[in-house]
């Protein structure tokens, strides 16, 4: 092992020490803070690992990208200027254009043709750059509240336990029963078709692992040293949840959030191919990716392209979260 | 010890019926609050092409009219009978509509699951003994292409390759339409054309199942992968390895017989989730080779707002995922003499 390696690993152990350790304080004073904390210590570590790094900047792009069209998008909404949310694209992702029917892939008119047209002559790319921002909120909003939802109901099925953790468990165990995607389609059927519906049913679909992984960590925290000792001091279980469990089972979520990002987009584009939640006429990856099929095996850029957009994102999560649990699971193969 | 296991299993038993019941719970509570009234489930099931005196007595026949407590005492005690309504598009009980469908896709997920763990456990066993090697890098950037790939891309490359390129098998459906299908014993297209000698048909059959199960297989072999070569670099590392080492075992032996054999053992806690997450994918990859499972029905059924349908379907596949667990769990217990069993 290389000094440099060396070097990460201890830093790496002084990290894991401060958050595992069964007497939080004492290890507290010997890491200097901020320089190994959380997120610091692992963008340290994934500066330095070309494949992670590879990952970051594949999400950073996509985000930002997002970030920026969606503003636009909405901005276009408010101030009634269509212009406005194509204004960064290479082409008005709605345009009709009969002459360009299932053209293939060209360099002219660059960059517009860049991946072909669709059934009615519009470009691929500037649709599949339009539709990024549907991908990127749903992955952020179903993550962070199934997060939320899972935190409540697991930190609390796992710290009081007995009829509350019984109850609550055999529920999780009853969402999770039901297959993603068959749980989604009868929730959309329910309540009505569209984005906002499947967003809804997918944090109904995702909430449940959160909720076993923090019971799991719960349990697993709750007769530490140090909880005890705050419970012996007279702190309400709500601040003992809050000030000691919450902290310290945040660091694995870290690693399965990133990964679920990318299975998100993987399931809403999933969704979106079936034709639930897809609103007509406005452009996603996976309903592109579905009229496509249509043309298959003549026009294969019109199927391929748009899967190829859900695929490259997941895949940059999983880099991402492949690492960052390879580093929270103590599991560094250099 | 014996005593022991039976309360292991009784206990998880217990708790499978219960999570069953809740989540028919679930449903029901779904349907209630999409049908509040009496005569608006009443429609659910049978349309708009009713006045609202029809409705009423429709409701009445079909029970809708009674608290909901006894409609929902009726609905799980028909559940556990087989019995879950009439089907709003065919007007026959659901349950003969699924006894078509499912058969097909157990076949074919389970199939599917069988291929993806034994190319998860083979894969990943290769990974773990030539770990940052090629071999290493390419499987882990095989698993990840397949499985950050949409199910749907997945199924249609092999689809192009296979069947439209090389033409080596059918595109598309269940069997050769001209066949007529086997005498139902078991219900699985497999057994029964097996049982019936139909060797034509099980042909046919096993030639179109092939591309849906390896796209099934394809599309979920990754988290075994990664599973596998985690529990296998953690067993090489481990004293007996190097015990079986010293003895002078072949390479290949101490790999595939001493380490490989005790790192497997935390792959059946993941079989029942692969095989939930198959039957998940089976909605699209049926879609894709226009095979007329489960999947194929369900999507269907969401076009044409076939209620009852897709609420039975979901409870019927979300009860079989409950079941795999369980099996899986006693499974483990049976494996693992060293697993806790509460």
């Amino acid at each position: 092992m290389s000094d440099g390696a060396q070097k990460w690993l201890e830093r790496f152990r002084l990290f894991r020490g401060r958050h595992k350790s069964s007497s939080g304080a004492v290890t507290e004073a010997e890491a200097p803070l901020g320089e190994s904390s959380g997120l610091n210590f692992i963008m340290g570590y994934v500066r330095r690992d070309k494949i992670a790094l590879a990952g970051t900047i594949g999400i950073a792009i996509f985000v930002m990208w997002s970030v920026i069209q969606g503003i636009l998008e909405q901005l276009s909404g408010y101030l009634n200027d269509t212009t406005l949310a194509y204004i960064l694209l290479p082409s008005n992702p709605f345009a009709f254009n009969f002459k360009l029917v299932l053209a293939p892939p060209s360099l002219a008119n660059f960059p517009v043709g860049l991946m072909g047209y669709d059934a009615t002559g519009r470009s691929i790319l500037s649709r599949i750059l339009y539709a990024a921002p549907k991908d990127a909120l749903a992955a952020i909003l179903v993550v962070t509240s199934a997060i939320v939802i899972g935190m409540l109901l697991g930190i609390t099925a796992g710290y009081i336990g007995g009829w509350a953790d019984e109850v609550l468990m055999r529920v999780t165990d009853a969402f999770l029963a039901f297959p993603l995607i068959l749980l989604a389609i009868a929730l959309a059927l329910v309540l009505g078709n569209g984005y906002q519906v499947v967003l809804v049913a997918l944090v109904v679909i995702w909430w449940p692992t959160y909720a076993r992984f923090f019971r799991a960590q719960a349990l697993s925290l709750k007769n530490r040293g140090y909880v005890e000792a705050s419970r012996l001091s007279g702190l309400s279980s709500f601040r003992i949840i809050i000030r000691h469990i919450f902290p310290n089972s945040i660091d694995p979520i870290v690693a399965i959030a990133t990964l679920d990002f990318g299975n998100v987009v993987l399931t809403y584009s999933v969704l979106a191919f079936l034709g639930i939640g897809a609103e007509v006429g406005s452009p996603e990856w996976g309903s592109m990716s579905a009229s496509g099929l249509q043309y298959v095996p003549h026009v294969w850029w019109f199927a391929l392209f748009p899967s190829i957009a859900i695929m490259a994102v997941v895949v940059c999560f999983s880099l991402l979260g492949d690492r960052i649990q390879d580093l929270v699971g103590g599991r560094i193969s250099y | 010890m014996a005593s022991r296991f039976l309360f292991f299993v009784v206990r998880r038993g217990v708790n499978a019926l219960v999570t069953i019941i809740i989540m028919i719970a679930l449903i029901f509570m779904i349907i209630h609050l999409v049908a509040p009234s009496p005569t608006d489930m009443a429609r659910l099931y049978v349309g708009s092409h009713f006045n609202l005196q029809q409705l009423v007595q429709i409701a009445h026949r079909l029970g809708f009219d009674q608290p909901l407590y006894v409609q929902f005492y009726n609905y799980v005690v028909g559940f556990f009978q087989g019995n879950f309504g009439t089907d709003t598009i065919y007007g026959i009980p659901e349950i003969l509509v699924i006894q078509e469908y499912f058969p097909v896709t157990i076949d074919m997920v389970l199939i599917g699951t069988f291929l993806g763990v034994g190319l998860g456990i083979f894969t990943g066993a290769i990974a773990a003994s030539n770990r940052n090697t090629a071999p290493d890098y390419g499987i882990k950037a095989l698993y990840l292409g397949t499985w950050a790939a949409p199910p749907f891309l997945v199924g249609v490359v092999l689809q192009l390759i296979l069947a439209y390129d090389l033409g080596l098998l059918p595109t598309t459906g269940v069997a050769d339409p001209i066949l007529l299908h086997p005498a139902v014993v078991t219900g699985l297209p497999l057994v029964d054309s097996i049982l019936a000698q139909n060797w034509v048909y099980l042909y046919s059959y096993i030639q179109h199942l092939i591309l849906p199960a390896l796209t099934i297989g394809l599309i979920s072999f990754g988290s075994i992968t990664r599973l596998t070569r985690a529990t296998m670099v953690d067993a090489l590392d481990k004293d007996y390895v190097k015990l079986a080492y010293m003895k002078g075992l072949p390479r290949r032996k101490v790999i595939w017989g001493t380490a490989f054999r005790n790192a497997i053992i935390p792959i059946i806690t993941l079989l029942a989730i692969t095989f939930a997450f198959s039957v998940g994918g089976a909605v699209v990859v049926e879609d894709v080779f226009a095979y007329h499972g489960i999947g194929f029905f369900a999507v269907t059924a969401a076009y044409d707002l076939d209620y009852p349908a897709i609420l039975a379907i979901t409870i019927i596949v979300g009860a079989s995922v409950i079941v795999a667990n369980f099996i899986a769990d006693i499974l483990y217990g049976v494996m693992d003499p060293r697993v806790r069993l509460t």
